[in-house]
């Protein structure tokens, strides 16, 4: 039986705007289990972004409980100094997150970029180069970001990430600014290397093709899970 | 068709300039901050000008009213009475009755007569044609009511000796010190600063405009795609900074000229108060000159690149040959500041160091910041370095507009300081007595001498000596010519004098002078000469020329004439003097039983005599009050400096607020993120502080030593002042941590995701 990494249970979130109150999540609940994968899916505002921001701490719900690798958070309870300390514990060393764009700081060259978030996550960064070679842009590692395209540096990003070693990958439509084929090659990756480590995905997406991908979906749409 | 004209007033009469200011429609701040900065900028050039041409206008008036003029004196050396006055009009010479009363209390009022003035013509209208109304000059009449009066009788400056009648002579008559050249000098290098200050607010307004246009780039990009032409975007950009221009440079000179009043007012006052005469000239330029000059800074400073597009392509440089040409500059104009041969040279010499450090400073700061990072280990402190490097590519503009503002607050803190020491010490030198007493035409100085020696042995605390002025020829065997020279001998040496600077000397020169072994020269006389202690000059007195040793240069701020020091002692019998005078501190025994002692002894009934302390005391307050506005505006022009960057930093750290935030999201607390802010802001504005430093001194050094005594030929001390360094730094530590604090504001909003990493959306490196 494969173990439980995350579970949610009865989460809620909502948005003032103006004097009106609006709901984005309500009563959510799911799990996902360690090494599987779980597609986001829903029209534009139905909270996906809002859900990875709370599945890593960066927003806090304003009911329900997250428990992450055993870890318990409650409504509130990011903004709790402990809590908010143990968010940003998991997020330095156990979730990597990527977003559709700008994953990369802007002055550091792709390769300084791996090892700054591998030593950062208390990892070795002796082996970035090695990332970035696996993820075929090995020959760019000294080029900044600007200098590479849209495709490679979202390659760049996924090699920050799984220098990590994380137990789970946040992915907000990671392919979502790349033209069809490299968001395809980009998605391959993304897959494989998360079935080979192991670790936990939880993929936002339009795309349905890539959704497909996942073992598990979750419609935001209609609150429904497959 | 009634439907079509509803539509009107929203559809755009000219689409492009309407596509152009859509920008500011949505970025309102931005427009306000541009018309701000434009404003503010022409308020503190036009200030600080206007405060210099006051000055000037009111330094110039005081001196000419407290310059020596001419009196007619007795020869008895009695006082004048009207008779006096009236056998000298019926004589044809041409005199105006100036009667000065000291009431009980209150200022001295000078009664004149309006119609006694008018043989003076024009030269004579101030006070003579005005109506008097009010103090200090007022009608004979009232003033002879108001107290004891002492008639003078002044003369114009053509009226020759020979056209007085017997039993009359004419002396010089001076109301006050002439600050001559220490005034004039203080002045250029207001002038000077007054430059620099434009060149800095145009820097700041380029920083501003460059931000907004950055950031309207991708809309001229739309606008070429729907057919538009790079130059109609460009006739417009320039129709809109005109525009603008005209709206903020108008209300800017206005509060430049009502914060150069406000702050001039208390000018006047002091002057005022100084010569008992409303000597505050009040104004400065006029409107036309302030408006247009900032009208073509504001068109220049924004538009430069476009006007001079053609010339900018073809003198586009690499990366290396920009920093070998600008190292080039600033290596150029040092050596032309030491070696610069006059005035201009001297003042290309700053614009050329100025022009390289400009270009220098940030390639510098991004190096070392590039080269700490390789260093680095530690990925954060890698990582802040890379930061540091983009912040200072991407705000070069506001950070060298900084660098200057601190470089020129530094400067003229060591200058002004310097300055009211060597004000300080120039009063002192001229004023070292507490009284000082003209000997009357044909009175006997040595019998007064004798007594005075006299009167000082039962009163210690008294202290005199007595100055003979006059002058003879200093010969150079060598070049077959000579040359007149001031004398200025004093006997005996005393302790008023002794306490005296000097700028270079031989073993205790004072002693050496006492002991007549020697002179002592001005620094005029030894620059021009290149004479030095230990020389020998020869004098010519009593038709012998004399060799005379060198025992010391003494500072004297200013005078245009070679001046040798002597012992009186040493000057021959028949030597003609000028004035002869003594300086005289009193003590206990108080002035009244010296002066009535010097009556009796050379038989008049009044004395000339002039209160020094006082004159210490109101030209302190002028000066003072000239040297509080220099700082005032200087400081002004470092707080717009700094606003503006305080601005930008914030600007550009709010567009890279997602990759700070990422650091959030990399698993980083916000405290811990906003200390790293924190050290990144501290480390650009404390760095540029540091390159500030030298620059600053290298301008008081070039002020002081170069461009003085290119124009005037005398040269003041170079001071530096550490505990202000520090105050600046402090300063340039508390911008950064005002940059920090907002960023750590903002790390708490949520923030957008860049669309790109292109120019100025936060992705710069």
């Amino acid at each position: 039986m494969t173990e439980s990494l995350l579970a949610v249970r009865g989460l809620s979130k909502h948005f003032v705007s103006g004097n009106e109150t609006v709901p984005v999540i309500e009563k959510l609940t799911f799990t996902l289990d360690q090494g599987l994968s779980l597609a986001l899916v829903g029209r534009s505002g139905s909270g996906k972004s809002t859900l990875l921001n709370l599945l890593c701490g960066l927003e806090s719900p304003d009911a329900g409980t997250i428990v992450m690798q055993g870890q318990v958070f409650d409504a509130g309870s990011a903004a709790t100094r402990e809590k908010a300390a143990a968010w940003a514990s998991l997020r330095r060393q156990q979730i990597g997150v990527v977003f559709q764009e700008a994953n990369l700081m802007p002055a550091l060259t792709l390769l300084e970029n791996v090892r700054f978030r591998a030593q950062l996550a208390g990892r070795d960064p002796a082996n970035s180069e090695d990332w970035l070679t696996r993820l075929d842009i090995g020959d760019l590692a000294r080029r900044y970001p600007d200098q590479v395209s849209g495709g490679q540096r979202q390659r760049a990003a996924l090699a920050m990430v799984f220098a990590m070693e994380p137990a789970l990958i946040l992915a907000d439509e990671p392919t979502g600014s790349l033209d069809r084929q490299t968001a395809a090659e980009v998605a391959q990756v993304l897959f494989d290397l998360q079935a080979r480590y192991c670790c936990g995905l939880i993929l936002a997406t339009h795309d349905a093709e890539l959704a497909a991908g996942c073992q598990q979906l979750l419609d935001l749409g209609h609150l429904s899970a497959v | 068709m009634k439907r079509l004209m509803s539509l009107l007033p929203s559809l755009p009469a000219l689409p492009i300039p309407w596509a152009l200011l859509s920008h500011y429609r949505r970025h309102p701040l931005q427009l306000l901050a541009l018309a701000t900065m434009i404003v503010l900028a022409t308020m503190l050039w036009t200030g600080v000008n206007q405060l210099t041409s006051q000055a000037r206008a009111s330094l110039e008036q005081s001196e000419q009213t407290v310059a020596e003029r001419q009196q007619v004196v007795r020869d008895n050396g009695q006082a004048l009475m009207v008779e006096d006055f009236v056998s000298l009009r019926l004589a044809g010479v041409c005199v105006m009755p100036w009667l000065e009363v000291t009431p009980a209390s209150g200022n001295r009022i000078i009664g004149i007569d309006p119609l006694a003035a008018h043989c003076f013509g024009a030269g004579a209208s101030r006070g003579g044609d005005q109506p008097l109304d009010g103090k200090p000059f007022v009608d004979m009449s009232t003033a002879a009511s108001a107290g004891e009066a002492h008639l003078y009788l002044l003369t114009p400056d053509s009226t020759q000796d020979s056209d007085l009648p017997a039993a009359y002579h004419l002396k010089t008559f001076a109301t006050g010190p002439e600050t001559g050249e220490l005034g004039d000098s203080f002045l250029l290098n207001l002038e000077a600063l007054g430059v620099l200050v434009l060149l800095i607010t145009a820097l700041l307004l380029r920083s501003v405009y460059l931000l907004g246009l950055a950031q309207r780039r991708d809309s001229f990009a739309l606008l070429h795609r729907f057919g538009v032409s790079p130059g109609q975007v460009q006739r417009w950009l320039v129709l809109e900074i005109i525009a603008l221009a005209l709206i903020c440079v108008v209300p800017g000179v206005w509060l430049g000229r009502w914060l150069a009043a406000g702050l001039g007012g208390g000018f006047g006052q002091a002057l005022d108060g100084l010569f008992d005469i409303p000597l505050y000239a009040g104004h400065g330029q006029g409107w036309i000159t302030p408006v247009l000059v900032m009208l073509t800074v504001v068109v220049i400073a924004c538009l430069g690149d476009l006007l001079l597009l053609r010339f900018r392509e073809r003198l586009s440089l690499s990366v290396p040959n920009q920093g070998r040409l600008a190292t080039a500059l600033l290596l150029a104009g040092l050596v032309m500041a030491w070696l610069a041969p006059s005035l201009p040279w001297a003042f290309v010499a700053v614009a050329l160091v100025f022009a390289g450090a400009a270009w220098l400073t940030p390639a510098t700061v991004t190096h070392f910041a590039n080269w700490r990072a390789d260093q680095s280990k530690a990925p954060l402190a890698r990582w802040r370095y890379r930061e540091l490097a983009v912040l200072a590519r991407r705000l070069t503009l506001p950070l060298v507009a900084l660098q200057f503002a601190l470089a020129m607050v530094l400067a003229v803190q060591a200058l002004v300081t310097t300055f009211e020491d060597t004000f300080d010490r120039w009063l002192a030198q001229r004023l070292e007595a507490a009284y000082y007493i003209e000997v009357p035409v044909g009175a006997d100085s040595r019998k007064a001498a004798d007594w005075l020696t006299s009167k000082q042995v039962s009163n210690p605390g008294m202290n005199w000596h007595q100055v003979i002025r006059g002058s003879t020829r200093m010969t150079d065997k060598a070049a077959a010519s000579s040359q007149q020279v001031d004398v200025y001998a004093l006997a005996p040496i005393s302790t008023l004098i002794t306490g005296w600077g000097l700028l270079e000397a031989e073993d205790h020169p004072w002693e050496a002078l006492a002991g007549n072994k020697g002179v002592m020269i001005n620094e005029q006389l030894a620059r021009r000469q290149t004479l030095g202690a230990g020389d020998t000059l020869q004098l010519v007195l009593d038709e012998q020329t004399r060799d005379m040793r060198i025992l010391g240069v003494y500072p004297d701020y200013g005078r245009p004439v070679g001046e040798v020091l002597m012992n009186a002692e040493a000057l021959p019998e028949n030597f003609i003097a000028r004035s002869e005078s003594f300086s005289i501190t009193p003590g206990e025994l108080g002035i009244t039983p010296v002066t009535d002692g010097l009556k009796r002894i050379w038989s008049v009934e009044t004395l000339s005599m002039r209160d020094n302390s006082t004159i210490r005391e109101l030209a302190t307050g002028v000066f003072d009050q000239t040297f509080a506005l220099t700082r005032a505006m200087t400081l002004l022009t470092l707080i717009l400096a700094a606003s503006a960057l305080l601005m930008m930093g914030w600007v550009f750290f709010t567009t890279r607020a997602w990759y700070f935030r990422l650091l959030v999201v990399w698993g980083m607390s916000q405290q811990e993120v906003a200390g790293q802010l924190l050290r990144l802001a501290l480390a650009l504005t404390g760095g540029i502080a540091l390159l500030a430093l030298p620059l600053g001194v290298w301008l008081t050094w070039v002020l002081v030593h170069r461009i003085n005594p290119l124009a005037f030929g005398w040269s003041l001390p170079m001071a530096v002042y550490p505990t202000f360094w520090l105050e600046l730094g402090a300063l340039s530590l508390a911008i950064g941590l005002s940059i920090a604090v907002l960023m750590r504001r903002q790390l708490g909003k949520p923030s957008v995701a860049p669309v790109s990493a292109s120019a100025l959306t936060g992705g710069e490196r």
